[in-house]
């Protein structure tokens, strides 16, 4: 732009002092742009209100996933691996096997039962402690439990590691009860794609009704529009209030979402721990930690940027000033 | 300051609004452009704006050849020119002195210089007592002072006024162009586009005259001959 004459009278300001003044108009402007909103009371609690409710679905649906991976966390021990050794295996080949696995990086836990044991546990639990005192020899063989670790533990690692285990000289039958897990697995995939095609459907409907709002603001404002062009003002000065509308619609909507999640959260509190009473388990909601909830504003507002700055692409550019 | 050659403009639809337009204007000096309704008057003042393009010829404002100019650069050929309108054209939801800043917040002039700047500019239209009215406070030749005063505060080479006394008593007109006088007397460069015969007969200025968009005459006239291009 060096080359071309705007003002030849006119004494202009440095280069570097207007960089500098820079980040004060870019301040100006986002309160300028706050004001508007403020201005228009009704169409941007509105517009909020749909963009909070509208982020709120996926970021609840995320919560959602959130828990159930952290109740499937509890149930990882159901990926525990059961090895039944040989009769002949003595206490001391049972104890070395032991070690052994101690060493694979796949195991995390190994627990050592032997027959004696066994038969002392099957006493007590199966009732059946008189009768098998006839027996003259104890039919149960020592057992190893074998954890697997957090890696290992998914349907096919667990299956891997049990066809690893089964070539173990001393090993007679290994047990892992997989379908249901590779059916949680799957049903927690399918729910995962659910949310991300939820989101992004949701994320989609938050760019246009941002993009819709502001087309309408600037249509509002055509021939105020026109006559900064006239005196010389530029697109991007021009566009920036509509960007930082947008960034603001992103920021309340962001924040409101937070709260309906929160509502949502302690709301559901209430029924879940009635449900868990009755299993008698205990399983506590977990809400929107603090990096979930900055991720969900950051990402609120990349949103309300992206629609504002499609907005303004398509129609400030096509406002053309009129001097009629 | 502004070279016009060979200018034809063709709008949509082919009406011809200006033909085989030539001119020339220098640094420093003030000319009437006059002619009846429709004659090309504002196309021409469009044209030199870049609120227009023309359909061929070429077109030279303080130094810039406007056919080389891209879209992202017209801004700031505009604010070299201070334009002036009938309608004035004013921010309605927009102080007096916000009006008037506008050119210098745009160019990211600073607060104090702004100030100074536009206290300067609405002395000089006598409207210091004004700047925190509304423009729908003012009377309509208020506005028009306050139009040329933000016309005026980035202090650009080049002013152009389409009808700017237009709606105004012929005093208040007189004491318009009094205004641009002053201006003129300063260095600026003055293109007025006006019907009124007789403030062109009473100013004694170079007068381009056209009519159905040829321009038929350029140099001092009187009324009479003025009226040629309005009433035929």
């Amino acid at each position: 732009m060096s080359e071309l004459h705007s003002s030849g009278l006119v004494e202009r300001e440095g280069f570097f002092r207007r960089l500098l003044t820079l980040p004060i108009r870019h301040l100006q402007q986002a309160i300028g742009s706050l004001g508007d909103l403020w201005r228009t009371p009704f169409t941007s609690v509105m517009t909020i209100f749909v963009l909070g409710i509208s982020l709120a679905l996926p970021a609840t649906l995320h919560l959602f996933v959130k828990n159930a991976q952290h109740v499937s966390e509890q149930w990882d021990s159901a990926s525990q691996i059961t090895l039944f050794l040989k009769l002949s295996t003595s206490e001391k080949s049972g104890q070395n096997l032991v070690n052994r696995l101690k060493l694979y990086p796949e195991i995390a836990t190994v627990h050592y039962i032997s027959a004696e044991q066994a038969l002392k546990e099957f006493k007590i639990l199966s009732g059946f402690g008189q009768s098998l005192e006839y027996l003259d020899k104890n039919p149960l063989p020592a057992t190893v439990l074998v954890t697997p670790t957090q890696r290992s533990s998914q349907a096919q690692a667990a299956n891997e590691l049990l066809a690893k285990l089964l070539k173990e000289r001393e090993v007679e039958q290994g047990k892992l009860d997989v379908e249901w897990l590779t059916r949680l697995e799957a049903m927690a995939r399918l729910i995962e794609d659910i949310v991300v095609g939820v989101a992004l459907l949701l994320c989609l409907s938050v760019v246009l009704i941002v993009g819709n709002t502001i087309r309408l603001a600037i249509l509002n404002q055509k021939d105020a529009i026109a006559i900064m062009k006239l005196v010389g003002a530029t697109d991007s000065f021009i566009q920036r209030p509509f960007l930082y509308s947008g960034a603001w619609y992103g920021i309340f909507g962001g924040l409101l979402s937070c709260v309906a999640v929160a509502v949502l959260a302690e709301y559901l509190t209430g029924a879940i721990a009635e449900l868990t009473d009755l299993y008698n388990s205990s399983f506590e909601l977990q809400g929107l930690v603090f990096n979930e909830i900055l991720t969900l504003i950051g990402f609120a507002i990349l949103l309300g940027l992206l629609g504002s700055y499609i907005s303004v692409r398509q129609h400030i550019r096509a406002i053309e000033p009129n001097a009629d | 300051m502004i070279n016009f050659s060979n200018v034809n403009k063709t709008y949509p639809g082919g009406y011809l609004a200006l033909k085989q337009v030539s001119f020339s204007l220098a640094a420093g000096e003030m000319a009437f452009l006059t002619g009846h309704s429709g004659a090309g008057k504002s196309t021409l003042l469009k044209l030199i704006s870049m609120m227009e393009k023309p359909s061929s010829g070429s077109i030279c404002v303080n130094h810039n050849e406007l056919a080389d100019i891209k879209y992202q650069q017209i801004p700031y050929v505009r604010r070299g020119i201070g334009m002036i309108f009938q309608n004035h054209n004013l921010l309605k939801d927009r102080t007096i002195f916000d009006n008037v800043a506008l050119p210098l917040i745009i160019e990211g002039v600073s607060h104090k210089e702004i100030r100074k700047r536009v206290s300067t500019a609405l002395e000089k239209v006598h409207l210091s007592a004004k700047l925190r009215c509304y423009p729908h406070m003012l009377s309509g030749g208020e506005q028009q002072r306050v139009g040329i005063a933000r016309a005026i505060v980035n202090k650009p080479p080049i002013l152009l006024a389409d009808e700017p006394t237009g709606n105004l008593d012929p005093k208040l007109s007189l004491d318009i162009i009094r205004l641009f006088e002053e201006f003129n007397a300063a260095g600026v460069t003055v293109l007025i586009a006006t019907h009124d015969l007789g403030l062109i007969a009473r100013m004694k200025y170079r007068t381009l005259t056209l009519k159905e968009g040829t321009m038929i005459n350029d140099g001092i006239v009187d009324g009479l001959q003025a009226k040629g291009g309005i009433d035929e």
